[in-house]
C-alpha cells in the first residue's frame, strides 16, 4: 500500500472558481438545508454534467482497473491540464506511473506544499493532516477503517477538478508517527468506490472530526469578521493537544471504541459519495444520471445569497434570504451515523473554503456559517469543548424570528475544552429586552463567572456512559434559547405565570434584604413594555423586476394561488349562509363582551401591580370598561334599557349563557334586574335552545344572588313574567332551571314575608294571585313533567301553608317532595 | 444548571434514568438522551414497564421517540436507591397474560353496565365526546 502525496500543486487553477463552488456544495450537502431554511446559489448545469460525464466514465475504469483512481492526478502528475474528458484516457495508462511516482513526490510535494500560497490549500492539508492525526491516534478506527478509508479530500478545489483521488490507501493510519512532518499525506479508500461517485470535496469524516474540534478556537472570535482568520490561523501544533484530549472526550469516540465503527462502504466522500456507490448499479455504457436532469440540492430558482456585510449587519431587523448553496448529493443522508449534525460539517467544511479569493460564491457561505455563529454568540459566548457550533435550525427563517436574540448563555455543560480560549461576551443589550430583568442580570454574571470556572463538574460518570452527550452542548443552548424566547413577554399578565411569579418573589427577597434604604417598594410591570417586532416572512423580490419570481421551493416559500373571496348567489346557499352568519355574529358578539369583562375583572389585580402614577389611568379606564360592558347589552347606545332580544341571542349560544352568568354579578341592579326579568319571560325560548347544551344551570348562581336583592315589587313582576302567557308555567315547571328559578322567588318572597310583617309583598293582590295560580299549576300538572330543581329551598312548605288548605298542602308535598320542617 | 431559573427545563434531565407515563397508559423507563422545545423525548435502553396487580413485566424496546404530547409526566429514576420490593418481577409472557385477563375482565364489567343502564333507558356519554366550549 502506499501513501500518495497531495497534487495540489500541480493542479490547474482555470476551473477554480467552479471548483470552489462545486466544493462548496459538495461540502454543505450534508445537512438540511430545507429544514433550516438556506438558500442556494444557482448551480451550473453545465458544470455539474461535466463531472458526472467524467464520474460515468471513470465508473467504468475504476471496476476494470479494480482500483479508484484519481483521473486528475495522473494527468496532473503528466503536467497536462485538460479537461475531463482526457483524464480517462490517460488513467489506466498512467496509473503504474502514478504509483512509482508516489515516493519521490512525496517528498517534493511536501516542499512545494510550503511555498503553496493559496490559503485554502493550507487549510486543506492542515485540516487533513489534523485528520489524520485523528486517525492515527485513534486506534479504533485505525483498526476497523483500515480496510475502508474514506477518500482523503486534498483540497477542495482540487477535489473538484481531480474527481475524488482514490488511490490504494496505504496502511492507514498505523504507519506515521509523525503527522507534522508528512501533512501531506493522506488517505485513498481502497476499491473501486468512485464508481459512482461524484466529485466532491467534501472532507471525510476524519477531517470532520478534526477540525470539529480544533474549531472552537474560531468560536471565541464570533461576530467578529475575521473569524476566518482566525481559524486559518491555528497550526498543527495548536489544533494536536487539544485533538488528543479530544478523543478521550468525545462521546463519539467512546462509543466507537466500544462498538467499533460500523462498516463503512468504501468511499471516496463522506456522504452519498458512499451511498451512492452501493445504489449504483454496474458500470454500463451510460450511467443512470446522464441524461436526467441534474439534481439540484436547491431547486432552480432559489435566489442567491446576500452579501455577507448586509446580513451582519442587519441580522435583527432586516431578514435577509440568506441562502447556502447545497450540493448535488444533497439527496443522500449522510452514512455515518456520527454525531455531526450535517451543520457541522458545514461549518468546519467551509472555514477552509472561505479564505481565498473566490469572493461572490464564498460570501454565501460564509453568511450562513456567520448567521449561525452569530445566533450562537448570542447563547455561548464561551467556547466550548464540545463540537462545533450547530447552525441553528431553520438559520435563515428562523432569523427573523429572533427579534430578541438572548443574552450569553454561559454554560459548563459537557467536557470542557481545555484550551484557554478568551471569553467572548457579547453585549446582552437590546437583544433580551424582553426577558425579566433580573434574569438578563443572572445571565450577565454568569458570563462573567464563566471565566474562572472552568472545572469539570460531574464529566467523571457522564463518561463513563459511553452514550452520554448524545445531544451536544449547541443542541442543548438551542433548546434553552427557544424557551427563553418563549419567556419574553410584554405582557406578564398574558404570559408565563410560574417564570414571571418566580422573579417576583425573588425581587421582593431581594428588596427585603436591602430593606431600609428603600422607602418606596414599587412592584412595577415586569417586564419593560418593548414593542415586539412583527416578523412575517416576505419572499424575495428583486428590485426592478416585474412580479414575483415564479419558481417556489422549500426554502424560498411563494403564494402559489390568490384565493379570492366571492360570495355565491345562490338561494339555498343564502338562506344557510344567513343562519351561519347570523350564529357567527352572535358568537362575534360574545367574543368582544367576553373581552370586555376579563378585563374588568383583571382590573384589581393590575391595579395593585401598577405604580402610583398609573394608578389613575388605570381607573378610567376601568370605568370605561365597565360602562361598556353596562351597554353592552343594550339594544342600541342611547337606549337605556337592556335589551331582551339581544340578551336571548347572546344565551342561544353555550358561551353566552356562560358570559351572561359572568357578567350579571358586574351590572349595575337595576341592568341586573332586567337581564333576570329577561330570562324569565323568554324562558320557554331559552329552554328550547338550551336542550343540547343543558348549562342554564349556570345562571342559577348569579340569578339567585339577583333575586336576594330584588325588592318585593320586581319579585312580583318577575313571578309575572315566569308564568307569562298561558301555558309558560307548564314549559317552565318542565325545565329544571325553570323550577329552581321559580322556587327561587317563592323563596325569597317567603322569606320576605316572614321576616318583615309590614313587607309590601301583600299590599297588592298579585303576589298572592300568582302563588295561587302556581300551585294550581303544580298540582294540575303530571309529576312525570315536573322536572325536579337543583335545590329546594326549606321554606317553600311555610309558603304554600299561607295560601292553600291542609290536603292541598299534603299533596303538593308530596308531588315535590318537599320535606316538612315547619310541622 | 438551569440556564432559565424560574421555569423547568429538561435540559438537566439528560442522560439520566428516567421513568414517563404516557397518554395511552404505558410506562417507559431509559435513558433520556435528546430533547426538544416540544419536549419530545429520546430514550435509550427504553424498557416498557406493564403493571397487573403486584406484579410487573419488563419488555425491552430499544431506541424510543416519544412526541411531546404525549407524555402525561416524566421522572428521574433514582438508581442507587434500592427497588421496591413490593412488585414482584415476572416474565414477558406472563405479565403480557395478565394484562390480556385485566383487559379482558374490564370489558365484560363495562359490556354488563351498559346493558343494564340500557334497560332502564338511561346511557352515559362517553368522556371524549364531550367539550367544554
Amino acid at each position: 500500500m502506499f501513501r500518495f502525496q497531495s497534487l495540489d500543486e500541480d493542479c490547474t487553477l482555470e476551473e477554480e472558481d467552479d471548483g470552489l463552488v462545486e466544493e462548496e456544495e459538495d461540502e454543505i450537502d450534508q445537512f438540511n438545508d430545507d429544514t433550516f431554511g438556506a438558500g442556494a446559489i444557482d448551480d451550473d448545469w453545465q458544470e455539474e454534467h461535466k463531472r458526472l460525464a467524467e464520474l460515468d466514465e471513470r465508473d467504468e475504469l475504476g471496476e476494470g482497473l479494480g482500483v479508484g483512481v484519481g483521473v486528475k492526478d495522473e494527468t496532473n502528475f503528466g503536467a497536462s491540464k485538460d479537461s475531463s474528458s482526457t483524464h480517462v484516457t490517460s488513467t489506466a495508462g498512467q496509473l503504474p506511473f502514478h504509483s512509482a511516482l508516489s515516493l519521490p513526490h512525496h517528498s517534493s510535494s511536501s516542499g512545494r506544499h510550503q511555498s503553496d500560497v493559496e490559503d485554502g490549500r493550507r487549510e486543506g492539508h492542515l485540516a487533513e493532516s489534523l485528520a489524520r492525526l485523528v486517525l492515527e491516534a485513534d486506534p479504533a478506527i485505525a483498526g476497523v477503517g483500515a480496510a475502508e478509508r474514506p477518500v482523503f479530500s486534498q483540497n477542495q478545489r482540487l477535489e473538484h477538478e481531480s474527481r475524488s483521488r482514490l488511490l490504494h490507501q496505504a496502511s492507514p493510519i498505523s504507519h506515521s508517527p509523525h503527522p507534522h512532518q508528512h501533512p501531506q499525506q493522506h488517505q485513498r479508500p481502497p476499491g473501486s468506490s468512485t464508481s459512482g461517485q461524484p466529485p466532491s470535496s467534501m472532507l471525510t469524516y476524519q477531517q470532520q472530526q478534526h477540525l470539529l474540534r480544533s474549531l472552537p478556537s474560531t468560536i471565541g472570535q464570533m461576530n467578529s469578521r475575521n473569524i476566518w482568520e482566525n481559524s486559518m490561523g491555528f497550526g498543527p501544533v495548536s489544533g494536536c493537544p487539544g485533538l488528543v484530549t479530544h478523543m478521550e472526550d468525545s462521546p463519539l469516540m467512546s462509543i466507537i471504541k466500544e462498538v467499533g465503527l460500523p462498516k463503512r462502504p468504501s468511499q471516496g466522500r463522506n456522504d452519498e459519495g458512499r451511498d451512492l456507490s452501493e445504489r449504483v448499479p454496474p458500470p454500463r455504457s451510460s450511467s443512470p444520471v446522464i441524461g436526467s436532469p441534474p439534481v439540484r440540492a436547491v431547486p432552480i430558482g432559489t435566489p442567491p445569497k446576500q452579501p455577507l456585510g448586509h446580513s451582519l449587519n442587519h441580522q435583527i431587523h432586516h431578514p435577509t434570504a440568506v441562502h447556502v448553496r447545497a450540493p448535488i448529493q444533497h439527496r443522500y443522508p449522510p452514512p455515518f451515523p456520527e454525531r455531526l449534525s450535517p451543520n457541522t460539517l458545514l461549518n468546519f467544511a467551509n472555514s477552509p473554503l472561505c479564505r481565498g479569493p473566490f469572493s461572490p460564491r464564498v460570501s454565501p457561505v460564509l453568511s450562513q456559517i456567520q448567521r449561525a455563529q452569530l445566533l450562537n454568540s448570542q447563547v455561548a459566548g464561551v467556547p466550548r469543548g464540545g463540537p462545533v457550533p450547530t447552525l441553528l435550525p431553520a438559520g435563515g427563517g428562523f432569523r427573523p424570528f429572533f427579534g430578541g436574540p438572548h443574552p450569553t448563555l454561559g454554560h459548563r455543560m459537557g467536557p470542557p475544552h481545555p484550551h484557554g480560549h478568551p471569553n467572548h461576551m457579547p453585549p446582552i443589550g437590546h437583544n433580551a429586552t424582553h426577558l425579566h430583568p433580573q434574569h438578563r442580570r443572572i445571565l450577565t454574571q454568569r458570563m462573567q463567572n464563566r471565566g474562572g470556572d472552568r472545572s469539570r463538574t460531574g464529566g467523571d460518570w457522564r463518561n463513563r456512559d459511553p452514550y452520554s452527550n448524545l445531544m451536544t452542548q449547541k443542541e442543548k443552548e438551542w433548546v434553552t434559547k427557544i424557551q427563553m424566547m418563549q419567556l419574553q413577554s410584554t405582557d406578564p399578565f398574558l404570559d408565563d405565570y410560574y417564570y414571571q411569579h418566580y422573579y417576583e418573589k425573588m425581587e421582593k427577597r431581594q428588596e427585603k434584604e436591602r430593606d431600609s434604604s428603600k422607602k418606596e417598594h414599587t412592584t412595577k410591570l415586569i417586564t419593560p413594555q418593548v414593542a415586539k417586532i412583527e416578523h412575517t416572512y416576505r419572499p424575495v423580490q428583486f428590485a426592478g423586476s416585474l412580479g414575483k419570481l415564479t419558481v417556489s421551493s422549500v426554502n424560498n416559500p411563494r403564494k402559489m394561488i390568490d384565493a379570492v373571496v366571492t360570495t355565491r348567489s345562490d338561494d339555498e346557499e343564502k338562506r344557510e349562509k344567513q343562519v351561519w352568519n347570523k350564529r357567527r355574529q352572535i358568537l362575534y358578539t360574545v367574543e368582544k363582551i367576553y373581552s370586555l369583562l376579563l378585563e374588568v375583572q383583571d382590573f384589581e389585580k393590575r391595579f395593585v401591580h401598577a405604580p402610583e402614577e398609573d394608578r389613575e389611568a388605570l381607573l378610567e379606564q376601568h370605568k370605561t370598561n365597565t360602562m361598556q360592558l353596562c351597554n353592552s347589552l343594550q339594544e342600541k347606545e342611547w337606549d337605556d334599557r337592556v335589551s331582551d332580544e339581544r340578551c336571548v341571542m347572546i344565551m342561544s349560544v353555550r358561551k353566552g349563557k356562560r358570559l351572561i352568568s359572568r357578567l350579571i354579578p358586574y351590572l349595575p341592579p337595576s341592568h341586573a334586574a332586567a337581564v333576570v326579568m329577561a330570562i324569565a319571560r323568554n324562558l320557554p325560548t331559552l329552554a328550547k335552545k338550551d336542550k343540547q347544551d343543558q348549562v342554564l344551570c349556570w345562571l342559577v348562581e348569579p340569578v339567585s344572588a339577583v333575586i336576594m336583592s330584588m325588592s318585593s315589587a320586581a319579585l312580583t313582576d318577575l313571578l309575572q313574567e315566569l308564568q307569562g302567557s298561558e301555558g309558560q308555567l307548564a314549559t317552565v315547571l318542565h325545565n329544571k332551571f325553570g323550577v329552581t328559578l321559580l322556587y327561587l322567588i317563592l323563596s325569597e318572597g317567603e322569606r320576605m314575608q316572614s321576616s318583615d310583617p309590614n313587607c309590601q309583598l301583600m299590599d297588592d293582590n298579585r303576589w298572592t294571585e300568582l302563588v295561587f295560580s302556581v300551585t294550581r299549576e303544580l298540582l294540575s300538572i303530571p309529576t312525570s313533567s315536573l322536572s325536579s330543581p337543583l335545590f329546594t329551598p326549606t321554606n317553600l312548605i311555610a309558603l304554600f301553608s299561607r295560601y292553600i288548605d291542609r290536603q292541598r298542602l299534603d299533596l303538593l308535598q308530596e308531588k315535590l317532595q318537599i320535606s316538612d320542617l315547619s310541622r | 444548571m438551569n440556564y432559565v431559573p424560574g421555569t423547568a427545563s429538561l435540559i438537566d434531565e439528560i442522560d439520566k434514568k428516567h421513568l414517563v407515563l404516557l397518554r395511552d397508559g404505558r410506562t417507559l423507563i431509559g435513558y433520556l438522551r435528546s430533547i426538544d422545545q416540544f419536549a419530545n423525548l429520546v430514550f435509550h435502553q427504553t424498557v416498557e414497564r406493564i403493571h397487573v396487580g403486584k406484579k410487573f413485566g419488563d419488555i425491552p424496546r430499544g431506541i424510543f421517540i416519544v412526541r411531546g404530547e404525549n407524555v402525561v409526566l416524566l421522572g428521574e429514576i433514582d438508581v442507587d436507591k434500592p427497588c421496591d420490593t413490593v412488585l414482584q418481577q415476572v416474565s414477558i409472557e406472563e405479565i403480557l397474560e395478565e394484562q390480556r385477563l385485566k383487559q379482558q375482565t374490564k370489558q365484560e364489567t363495562e359490556k354488563v353496565k351498559m346493558q343494564v343502564l340500557k334497560d332502564r333507558g338511561l346511557s352515559i356519554p362517553k368522556a371524549d365526546n364531550l367539550d367544554e366550549y
